[in-house]
């Protein structure tokens, strides 16, 4: 497809319709003179030849229009003419006749006109009459980019469009922010719209989508009433091409390997002797560890016979222990490399078949896209399956009717640990995978602590499998009337999409002793099943009228939508044969049936008004009333208006001076307020469920009930007002375009905890509307395009863009000021710590030193030089939170914030003599990270002494040789238990994470047309693409352990509970070598 | 095409507004949730989280003067403990009973039924408001539920007298409404739970008023700890439970514990523990971790107060202080045997001796954990754990005949001799003369010997199963919690000592671990910063001698937790804090 059709896309009327009739009206008007026939061929830029371009003579009505190849015939009276040829999209030319009898043009397309058209709520605008603050990106940016799903391709490329990827799971999506901290109430994200109708960007194929279109401010999204509040994210499928056929198909195949693999002390000694010095230390240099965690037992003997061994590697790493009979490691283990395969593939196949007709037009895809997974036994493995038909009719000559139906099936197989902590891999590895203890015994059995960390991966039948399937279904129509002027649309959809997860549990054999098999762990299955029906309906109208310069439009419509969620828990133990994973072969005790479901329904009607003077004065006002079934009857409609307004100034007469250099300038400004319905349903109920204890009551483990939860007086809507500024410009020629928005948004009435109560009270203090918040910020994009003109040309793009947002707290029921909540006036992010002063440096300097005994360095907690000296900020004499109120922060002050600020994409491309380059960077400017408690990655033997050793740490460690070490006093647990050193906030340790990513490079090389029409292609490229390629961040002066991105808590899918400390324990980012082609017939 | 327009249309008009009033799928509400006897059934089964948890009860005793771990409880270290540190001033399950208390009269079904229902919902409000008045002393009584505007939510606290009035009223309630049958599974609230639970509240407001005469209440003591007797003797009369005595006596005991189906001639409430249920205790774990655990093991002190087998006091001997472990613990009640590791005990099939990876003292309590390693490192031990038990009524209703003045031969005969014999003690008899060594160590101004006995048996039947801390308050004996953590006689530093005679060296006492260890033998520092011995280079073992400890009269109340003095400042902090 060329770009032209991509462009064109959104327009309702078709196109080729409207050419048909100029044809006709031309035909009819020219007449035959005796003069000159001249003949040619007018094509696009690739040699295309294009349809219905209308050729003029200039002065006269003769004229005509290309046929379907693009080829022309035309009687002019004489051969000192000019011929003017026009074609939407196109720059118009005039082209002296010169009695010539063949004349061949090649069109070249209007940038500007092709930028033109954006989609926005329930239509499109033209970008010059835009009001609002709206942004959008072709399927460009997703080209050439093989990703598991849409999410990971948007992250970066529009200004405010905040897309956090936690880690690098294939299966994992994002919430979709739109210009930041929404609510800390009920909360809220950009509501996400394919083709016009709610939907999961996740299950889409990327390789559909023609458009990405961004409702930033009130205004453009008022139309989407209480669910805009936080944005509306459009995006479009692709339109079939117009009057031909054509067969796409691309492929790709990918190498994958992790952004960053930390390195950490696999010897065994090395390991062990820091692990003894990191509890002797945290025990006051007094008692020696008997295991490292729970079974694994060392010694000072056992000490120091692993430094024997280190020192004659010929002696055997395992030993049986005459007493017990039993295994004796002393193993040098790197895990992550017995956990880890070393490079996996992932592979992805496109195809798609288009066409169109006079009256009909049809579009089917489908994908094929999956990932090999990270792991070295057992591994994960993803497949998705898209499959999209699409098709429309033009009935009559007023009725157009469409059908899309889409077809996702995504699948992930996992494997999982048999731990009763259910938490992900890496977690267990930190807390039991010691360099000493091995993952296999000689004779080939896991060890006991290899059944504990990932022997469940090798002895199979431990893992979760999920599996999704939507499909979805939109039947639409649009009739025209009244020469057109007045369309009504309407749009049907169903969709059920349908979740299962299967986890099986095969209790993992192990071995302690030669011949002795044990075994660990839980012997169940379970499985997840939730059915989602949704069902939406769209019924618009729209008018527009031209009088003179004025023109106005109207746009009136109802929206209804439902959800119904049922869900099925159904587990039971004691499987007869684990190959067997069946419910009917199990013959366990404890079993659960649960069940589960909930309803929403929401109603709205709309409207829209449009008034523009002359393409100079814009006017736009939008509106809503809607309906929600979250909330109790008095309360459960709202109206939200909104307007908004454009000025043109670049169109004022008093612009014609500096119009060659500046030829656009827009100003924008809106107003506009939402609701936001965004809380969980049932909410203003009494409910009270029912659940299963966990005791045992007369031989079973009963249900019960208990008390309702208390619900709030009143509940209303919260409320998402804001105010937009923008510019946009464009200079030189348009060459270099810019926009500027600048907003505050203020959300009120979040749905948030009421005054705190005394605890007699007896239930949580009932949620209302009892908050309010204020964002600011603003955002930033500048397009650079142009060609170098040579023998080839060059050309080349550049885009950047930059976007920035602060929240604060304006109101919060926090009368005592506590900073470990909100309270009015704080900064959203802010992370409140201590300052730190350096390290004690003797027995004097800790005595003159304020007491410092609130923070823990030890067990009898006596501090020694190398400790962590804190700062009396205070000057009361002593290290402490005071009532760690605002009043009272004790030495504590805001150190930081973990907000991420000044995200930025850069994106730039080129292409000369058929082949293409493109490189995509986006990080983020500023933010800041404070490591959690419990996170090895950072901490090391500071954490649990047991844990991993990464060698960056364990380097830098204070001792009297090495002063100045980045690292304390080596002490285990001071970054674990509470009030220890590292476990409390400090400047000291707080990370910048601020990054720059090289998300994508791609180099390519499109085949020559000579080559590729022999066997009747049209186009043919190939392409290389790498992916997260490099990043750099200021953190890694001191860890090099983290992936900046991954730093927002352990994999939550297993365990969803466990989420709690930020220890990026997680699927890790990956970085991809991709090799593609793509050809189109 | 018809067929679409027809859709979209019955949807647009169908799209009023009731199509917006939807109710939950998966919860019930008030209106629905008491109907029939089975509604009430469900709503009283949230209560039992009341009940200790197998958990708990592993920990029960942490804070006591015959326990040490690796730390000493803050409570107890001077300066260390705030009250905006305090815990346990929470209200929800109050809320939970007086919601079901306002509700329960809605269903439909007999008085009997509803009247039973009821008396486990007060029987459950009488357990929340003992323990909230052991913690904190007075406190506001509430008996309904509240909204957000109700002005009681800012009440002052009530008397204790007034508050335990109404407990009373609650128990007695239950005893007389709940049915009666006995639950041979040992997990719900019957008639007889509720009286044998009567018998320990009333014994313990019985006592507190008479050792605590600053509360002035003391001339109404009697009237409580005749109503413990009372209630005790209900349960004994009754004849549904006796003393376990199945199989060989120097199991009988310890059986209690370690059972996964409770013993329930013995055992009235059990917090039930079950494999293939997979509800379980972490006592293992808790016990025999460095880490995980508090590392608890019994003091020297409390371990002299065991009787010699042929029932004479151990302390009699004058070298009571400085015999060795392997012989001391020799012909002991056997209920030593029962509690700590010593002699011949294995674990899977392997000697296992004190091991001083996880004691500090070498009385190493093995009462609640299992004697395979399988479960030593997970939170899976099966073993169900007593809540309360008979032997507790015996010496419910022993102590307050004894406080009464009530207590002859025959109800020593009864009581105290009853759980000696099951302990293998051969001689038994009613005490003529008191203890020196109870009156020097524990209770110096007891004259009472029946007294004296009765207390040194609760102590010791009931070791580590939670009573110690509560007993110490009511007999405001507090000032033991200071007293010194000892542990095992130790005759010479730098000798490795087999303590389990297997002729296999377990430990040996240095201050420096020396260059070439002997296998199998842990070195325990003596650091004289941390432990010493009382000696110098010989004696006792002493543990945390650097910890100060200290509890004063104040700390019989626990705080109110500073910010709910702060939301409302009626509550007035207890004295002290």
């Amino acid at each position: 497809m060329n770009l032209k059709s991509t462009k064109m896309q959104c327009c309702f009327l078709p196109k080729q319709l409207c050419l048909v009739l100029i044809t006709w009206l031309i035909c009819q008007v020219s007449y035959a003179q005796q003069a000159q026939n001249i003949t040619g061929k007018i094509s696009s830029e690739s040699g295309e030849g294009l349809p219905g371009v209308t050729i003029l003579v200039k002065g006269t009505n003769a004229g005509t229009a290309t046929d379907a190849a693009g080829n022309y015939a035309l009687s002019v009276p004489n051969g000192s003419g000019t011929l003017v040829v026009s074609f939407i999209g196109f720059l118009t030319q005039e082209v002296t006749i010169n009695n010539r009898t063949a004349i061949n043009i090649t069109m070249q397309p209007d940038v500007k006109a092709l930028e033109e058209v954006v989609v926005v709520g329930y239509g499109t605008q033209k970008k010059v009459n835009l009001t609002g603050a709206v942004d959008q990106v072709g399927r460009e940016v997703l080209e050439n980019r093989p990703m598991p799903n849409l999410t990971r391709g948007l992250q970066g490329v529009i200004p405010n469009l905040n897309i956090r990827m936690t880690d690098g799971k294939p299966t994992r999506g994002a919430e979709y922010n739109v210009r930041g901290a929404t609510s800390i109430g009920a909360g809220g994200n950009a509501l996400i719209l394919i083709d016009g109708v709610p939907g999961d960007p996740n299950l889409l194929n990327p390789n559909d989508v023609e458009s990405v279109s961004v409702l930033k401010d009130a205004a453009s999204a008022a139309i989407y009433g209480a669910r805009g509040s936080f944005g509306v994210i459009l995006i479009t499928t692709k339109r079939p091409v117009q009057d031909k056929a054509q067969v796409n198909y691309s492929a790709s195949y990918s190498l994958n390997e992790h952004t960053i693999r930390p390195e950490f002390v696999t010897d065994g000694y090395t390991w062990a002797k820091t692990f003894d010095d990191a509890f002797y230390s945290w025990n006051d240099y007094n008692q020696h560890p008997a295991k490292a965690n729970s079974v694994f037992p060392v010694s000072l003997d056992y000490l120091d016979e692993l430094k024997k061994r280190q020192e004659d590697p010929s002696l055997p790493k395992v030993d049986i222990n005459p007493t017990t009979g039993e295994y004796v490691y002393y193993g040098s283990t790197d895990w992550m490399k017995e956990l880890y395969a070393d490079k996996t593939a992932s592979r992805e196949h496109n195809v798609s078949v288009s066409g169109s007709g006079n009256k009909a037009d049809y579009y089917i895809s489908g994908r094929y896209n999956s990932q090999d997974g990270i792991f070295r036994y057992n591994p994960d493995k993803y497949k998705m399956y898209n499959l999209r038909a699409k098709g429309s009719v033009q009935a009559f000559d007023w009725l157009r009717v469409e059908n899309d139906i889409a077809f996702t099936q995504m699948s992930y197989f996992m494997p999982i640990l048999n731990h009763p902590s259910n938490t992900p891999v890496w977690r267990r590895i930190s807390d039991e995978a010691f360099p000493i203890s091995m993952l296999q015994n000689p004779d080939g059995t896991i060890t006991e602590n290899g059944a504990i960390v990932f022997g469940s991966f090798l002895s199979g039948n431990n893992h979760s499998d999920l599996n999704q399937v939507q499909i979805r279904n939109t039947s639409r129509f649009v009739a025209s009337f009244l020469d057109k002027k007045l369309r009504v649309s309407g749009d049907f959809t169903f969709q059920r999409t349908n979740d299962v997860e299967t986890r099986l549990y095969t209790p993992v054999p192990y071995s302690k002793k030669p011949g002795v098999m044990l075994e660990r762990g839980e012997n169940k299955m379970n499985e997840t099943d939730e059915k989602t029906n949704y069902l939406a309906t769209n019924i618009y109208t729209e008018y527009e009228h031209n009088i003179g310069k004025h023109t106005v439009k109207g746009l009136v419509g109802y929206n209804y939508e439902s959800s119904s969620l049922r869900s099925r828990f159904v587990e039971r133990d004691g499987l007869l044969n684990p190959l067997l994973p069946d419910f009917s072969l199990m013959n366990g005790q404890n079993f659960t049936l649960r069940g589960g479901g909930s309803e929403w329904a929401i109603m709205g009607g709309f409207f829209r008004l449009n008034y523009d003077f002359a393409d100079k004065y814009l006017l736009e006002f939008n509106g809503r009333y809607d309906g929600t079934s979250k909330f109790p009857q008095e309360q459960q409609f709202g109206f939200f208006p909104s307007a908004s307004a454009g000025w043109r100034v670049s169109e004022e007469p008093f612009w014609q001076n500096v119009g060659t250099i500046v030829p656009e300038f827009k100003l924008r400004a809106s107003y506009g307020s939402l609701g936001n319905g965004n809380i969980d349903p049932y909410q203003f109920l009494e409910t009270m469920s029912v659940n299963k204890l966990n005791m045992v009551i007369n031989g079973t483990r009963p249900d019960y009930t208990q008390k309702p939860n208390v619900i709030p007086a009143g509940l209303t809507w919260e409320k998402s007002t804001s105010v937009n500024l923008g510019t946009d410009i464009g200079f030189v020629n348009n060459r270099l375009t810019t926009s500027f928005d600048w907003y505050t948004r203020y959300t009120t009435d979040m749905f948030t905890v009421g005054l705190p109560l005394p605890a007699v009270f007896g239930s949580a203090v009932p949620k209302g509307n009892y908050a309010d918040l204020e964002t600011k910020g603003w955002e930033l994009s500048l397009g650079w395009q142009d060609e170098i003109a040579t023998a080839k040309p060059i050309k080349y793009n550049f885009r950047f863009i930059l976007s920035d947002n602060v929240s604060h707290i304006t109101k919060f029921n926090n009368p005592q000021g506590l900073i470990n909540t909100y309270y009015e006036g704080m900064r959203l992010g802010d992370i409140w710590g201590f300052e730190t002063d350096g390290y004690f440096q003797d027995e004097a300097d800790i005595a003159e030193h304020a007491d410092q005994s609130y923070i823990r360095v030890a067990a009898a907690n006596k501090p020694l030089p190398g400790d962590i000296k804190f700062k009396d900020l205070n000057n009361d004499g002593v290290i402490g939170i005071g009532k760690n109120t605002l009043d009272d922060p004790g030495d504590q002050k805001v150190i930081g914030n973990s907000t991420p600020r000044f995200q930025y994409g850069f994106n730039t491309g080129a292409d000369w003599n058929n082949f293409f380059f493109s490189a995509f960077l986006q990080g983020i400017g500023k933010r800041d990270f404070w490591p959690g408690t419990d996170n090895s990655l950072i901490w090391g033997p500071y954490n649990r002494p047991y844990s991993w050793h990464p060698k960056d740490v364990v380097e830098n460690m204070w001792s009297p040789e090495n002063p100045d070490a980045y690292f304390p006093r080596l002490r285990g647990y001071t970054a674990l238990n509470a009030r220890a050193q590292l476990v409390l906030p400090s400047d000291k340790y707080l990370q910048n994470v601020a990054y720059i990513r090289l998300k994508n490079l791609t180099f390519g090389y499109n085949l020559p047309q000579q080559l590729i029409s022999k066997v009747r292609m049209t186009n043919a490229k190939i392409f290389f693409t790498g992916q997260n390629l490099w990043v750099y961040s200021p953190m890694y002066k001191n860890i090099k352990t983290m992936d900046p991105e991954v730093i927002e808590g352990s994999d939550p899918d297993i365990n969803p509970d466990n989420r709690n400390s930020s220890n990026g324990m997680s699927y890790p980012m990956l970085k991809t070598y991709t090799l593609g082609i793509n050809i189109t017939f | 095409m018809k067929k679409f327009i027809y859709l979209l249309l019955i949807t647009f008009f169908c799209g009023c507004k009731e199509e917006l009033d939807l109710q939950p799928l998966d919860k019930i509400s008030p209106a629905t949730a008491f109907k029939t006897e089975k509604d009430l059934q469900l709503y009283v089964n949230s209560f039992y989280t009341i009940l200790p948890t197998g958990n708990e009860i592993v920990r029960g005793d942490a804070l006591s003067d015959y326990l040490v771990g690796k730390a000493p409880d803050s409570y107890i270290v001077p300066n260390s403990f705030t009250s905006s540190m305090a815990s346990g001033w929470s209200w929800g399950d109050l809320r939970n009973i007086n919601y079901f208390l306002e509700h329960y009269q809605e269903a439909a079904i007999s008085e009997e039924a509803k009247n039973h229902y009821a008396g486990i919902a007060r029987f459950f409000r009488g357990m929340f408001y003992y323990n909230m008045v052991k913690r904190f002393g007075d406190v506001p009584w509430y008996d309904k539920t509240m909204d957000v505007t109700d002005t009681d939510i800012y009440k002052p606290r009530d008397s204790r007298t007034l508050v335990m009035d109404n407990v009373l009223a609650d128990l007695n309630f239950a005893s007389a409404n709940i049915r009666a049958t006995k639950d041979n599974t040992a997990s719900q609230i019957t008639k007889w739970v509720a009286l044998a639970f009567k018998s320990r509240v009333c014994l313990f407001e019985g006592t507190f008023r008479k050792y605590h005469p600053e509360l002035s209440l003391a001339g109404t003591a009697d009237k409580w700890l005749t109503d413990a007797s009372q209630a005790a003797e209900d349960v004994i009369k009754s004849n549904q439970y006796k003393i376990n005595k199945t199989g060989t006596l120097d199991m009988s005991y310890r059986n209690l514990f370690v059972s996964e189906t409770p013993l329930a001639d013995e055992i009235i409430l059990a917090a039930v523990n079950n494999k293939s249920m997979r509800v379980f205790n972490d006592a293992n774990w808790y016990y025999t971790s460095a880490t995980y655990g508090n590392r608890l093991s019994l003091i020297k002190t409390f371990v002299n107060t065991y009787l010699n087998k042929d029932g004479s006091p151990f302390t009699n001997r004058p070298d009571y202080n400085s015999v060795f472990f392997t012989e001391e613990v020799k012909n002991r009640d056997l209920r030593l045997k029962q509690t700590i590791r010593m002699g011949n005990y294995m674990r899977d099939g392997v000697a296992a001796p004190p091991d001083f990876t996880y004691t500090y003292t070498g009385y190493q309590p093995y009462k609640f954990t299992l004697d395979s390693k399988a479960t030593d490192g997970v939170a899976e031990n099966y073993n169900s754990l007593p809540i309360i038990r008979y032997a507790e009524v015996l010496l419910n209703y022993a102590e307050a005949k004894a406080e009464l003045h009530a207590f002859t031969a025959t109800e020593w005969n009864t009581t105290i001799k009853v759980l000696r014999e099951r302990a293998g003690i051969e001689n038994a008899p009613f005490p003529v003369a008191a203890d020196p060594y109870l009156k020097q160590n524990y209770f110096p101004n007891m004259e009472d010997p029946a007294l004296l006995e009765i207390r040194r048996e609760r102590g010791i039947e009931l070791v580590m199963e939670g009573f110690r801390y509560d007993d110490l308050k009511r007999w405001k004996a507090g000032k033991l919690l200071e007293m010194e953590y000892n542990g095992l006689y130790v005759p010479a530093m730098n000798v490795p000592y087999d303590l389990n005679e297997d002729g296999k060296p377990d430990v040996s006492f240095v201050t420096i671990t020396p260059a070439t260890k002997v296998p199998g033998v842990y070195y325990f520092l003596i650091d004289n910063t941390q432990s010493k011995l009382s000696e110098g280079t010989k004696g006792n073992l002493v543990w945390l001698i650097n910890f100060q400890r200290n509890f004063e009269d104040y700390q019989y109340f626990y705080p109110i937790p500073y910010n709910e003095i702060v939301l409302n400042p009626e509550l007035k902090q207890n004295t002290g804090w």
